[in-house]
């Protein structure tokens, strides 16, 4: 079983430590929750597991290779997928389109193969487009698939964020903030497909602040404040731990 | 994306009308700028690849085009190199100037870039201008025609017309598969393009590498219709004329820019109270797209579909289908 490891991980910037000395470790075919405050530092350390900002102490492993050094386009290809808090995707191509992007490294046969539409190239593509289309209809998109992206609405656009990010065919996926500005009734909807992910064998990585979505439906929460860790363990350990109860939860 | 392999009207009508246009052509001159037209329109597609799909601000190609002529007309006026041997040389040199080029320059943010790409430009122009023993300096170079049957005007359209289409026909398959989309991620979020994993540089680098090439070709062409050529030939507005064409037609679309490649080059020529208000015909036409369609003559039959006819988004509840994901994710996951 891989696992993705942060070990004593440290980020400064400027004068202010945003993520200090924390350790976590996420492993295939489980939900990991991070929650804490604004300004915990939720959002950088996911920032430093896909590669976005270099880290300043400690070191990131993905199984046994590290992975402190590698770029971000490296970690992609290494399985490792992410959402954003806003979901990025490509407003004037199609649903559809966008989740095709996420299989560059499968579709990609190179410059000249894809100039001269060699068959190995078309034949790739054609396993992408398909590939492409479970993902979204796995997701409930098929009726949107080939509408732009941009005309699509808020809960669509998180879901196909999370329908390009499966489209890397990842071993991990960092979700940023997924059920933010989604309605009850579409939570509901999100948290059957997180399920589904852990289920198919996915590491996943939640950062959230509707607390009854991490802690129904997470195997492990880890709390930050103050780029600190502060709590770790079981969804019930973290909801009874008295701190976590002062900072964040409240009484 | 569509797998038809119906047969496409439109498409079809005008590869023909443009195919047998020696035969139409009203007189010699309209065929002379048919063909001139056809060697911009060489270069103006993949750097329609560089500015409309990659977002990357390149106002430097006549650089390119420069090199590739003079290379063309050094070739086989002073080694009496074959024409096809000269125009290979021409694609080669120019695909490196691209690449060495863009080695360091790629790296920029747009406006440094752009500022990067036109010294290039104006480098090239001071270049051909002072090494009078190679270029001819100011005076210029004669260029010899292309062999039997393409030294007549309709077989060196035709010529151009050929190479065009097969330009054409590697920029669409780049545009339409997984370059595509890379080279829109990149000019619309390199976040997004870093995460699904693709190689920004490198994607960058390729492109406008082979922007040069053509670049190159097109230059060979270029100076061979032109039978003449001078430092004054390759004048820096060329350049921004090659990039007007592009955010005239539309960026992230083909069609558009070649129709802006058609208005824009043919209309002062053939239009003649047209041809003495040239650049004043550009500044106005590019005010007007800029201000009423900024995304391009290419999309104006959908802005106006949207104005007069504006889509509803329907809402769809979303239902996942679990059982089809779960398949999907284990079916991508099996080696």
């Amino acid at each position: 079983m891989t696992q993705l490891c942060a070990n004593g991980v440290t980020k400064r910037f400027g004068g202010i430590t945003a993520v200090d000395d924390v350790t976590l470790t996420l492993a295939e075919g489980e939900i990991h929750g991070l929650i804490g405050p604004n300004g915990s530092g939720k959002t950088t350390l996911l920032n430093l597991l896909s590669g976005y900002y270099p880290i300043d102490g400690g070191a990131l492993t993905l199984g046994d290779t590290p992975i402190t050094q590698a770029s971000v386009q490296k970690r992609a290809l290494q399985g490792i997928a992410r959402t954003f808090q806003k979901p990025r995707l490509l407003g004037s191509l199609s649903a559809w389109q966008n989740v095709m992007l996420g299989s560059w490294k499968h579709s990609n046969a190179g410059f000249m193969p894809t100039a001269l539409a060699l068959p190995g190239m078309r034949r790739r593509e054609r396993q992408a487009r398909d590939l492409a289309y479970e993902m979204l209809c796995g997701v409930g998109l098929e009726r949107v698939a080939e509408r732009p992206a941009s005309m699509l609405d808020h809960a669509e656009q998180r879901f196909l964020e999370i329908a390009r990010g499966l489209a890397m065919r990842p071993r991990f996926i960092l979700l940023d903030e997924p059920a933010g500005g989604l309605t009850e009734h579409e939570i509901e909807q999100l948290a059957s497909i997180v399920a589904t992910l852990r289920e198919a064998g996915l590491g996943v990585l939640v950062v959230e602040h509707h607390t009854d979505f991490v802690f129904r439906l997470c195997d492990r929460v880890t709390t930050l404040n103050l780029g600190r860790m502060i709590a770790h363990g079981t969804p019930r350990e973290v909801r009874d731990n008295a701190e976590v109860i002062r900072v964040y939860l409240g009484a | 994306m569509k797998t038809r392999h119906n047969i496409h009207w439109p498409l079809a009508i005008g590869v023909a009308a443009l195919a047998t246009l020696p035969f139409w052509a009203g007189n010699p001159y309209q065929l002379h700028v048919a063909t001139l037209i056809g060697t911009y329109w060489i270069l103006i597609a993949s750097l329609n690849l560089v500015v409309g799909y990659t977002g990357l601000l390149s106002i430097g190609h006549v650089g390119l085009l420069a090199i590739g002529a003079y290379t063309f007309a050094i070739l086989t006026g002073n080694y009496e190199t074959s024409p096809w041997v000269a125009m290979a040389a021409a694609a080669v040199l120019c695909g490196a100037c691209g690449f060495l080029l863009g080695l360091p320059s790629l790296r920029l943010p747009g406006f440094y870039f752009a500022m990067a790409t036109m010294a290039f430009a104006l480098m090239v122009t001071e270049f051909s201008l002072a090494s009078d023993g190679l270029t001819g300096g100011g005076t210029g170079l004669s260029v010899a025609p292309f062999n039997a049957p393409f030294d007549s005007p309709a077989g060196l359209y035709w010529l151009v017309a050929a190479v065009a289409g097969i330009v054409s026909w590697l920029v669409w398959n780049l545009a339409r598969y997984s370059w595509g989309r890379a080279m829109i991620a990149l000019r619309d979020s390199t976040v997004t393009a870093a995460a699904t994993g693709v190689p920004v540089f490198r994607v960058k680098l390729a492109v406008f590498t082979f922007s040069g090439v053509t670049a190159g070709i097109a230059g060979a062409l270029f100076a061979s219709l032109q039978s003449y050529i001078t430092p004054e030939t390759f004048v820096f507005e060329l350049s921004l004329f090659f990039f007007v064409c592009i955010v005239i037609g539309g960026r992230g679309v083909i069609m558009g820019p070649f129709v802006g490649t058609i208005v824009l080059a043919a209309l002062p020529e053939l239009v003649a109270p047209l041809a003495r208000w040239g650049q004043l015909f550009y500044g106005v036409l590019l005010l007007l797209v800029v201000l009423l369609v900024p995304e391009g003559i290419g999309s104006i039959v959908r802005v106006l579909r949207d104005k007069f006819a504006p889509r509803q988004p329907e809402k769809h509840v979303v239902a996942p289908d679990l059982p089809r994901l779960a398949a999907a994710i284990r079916g991508g996951r099996r080696p």
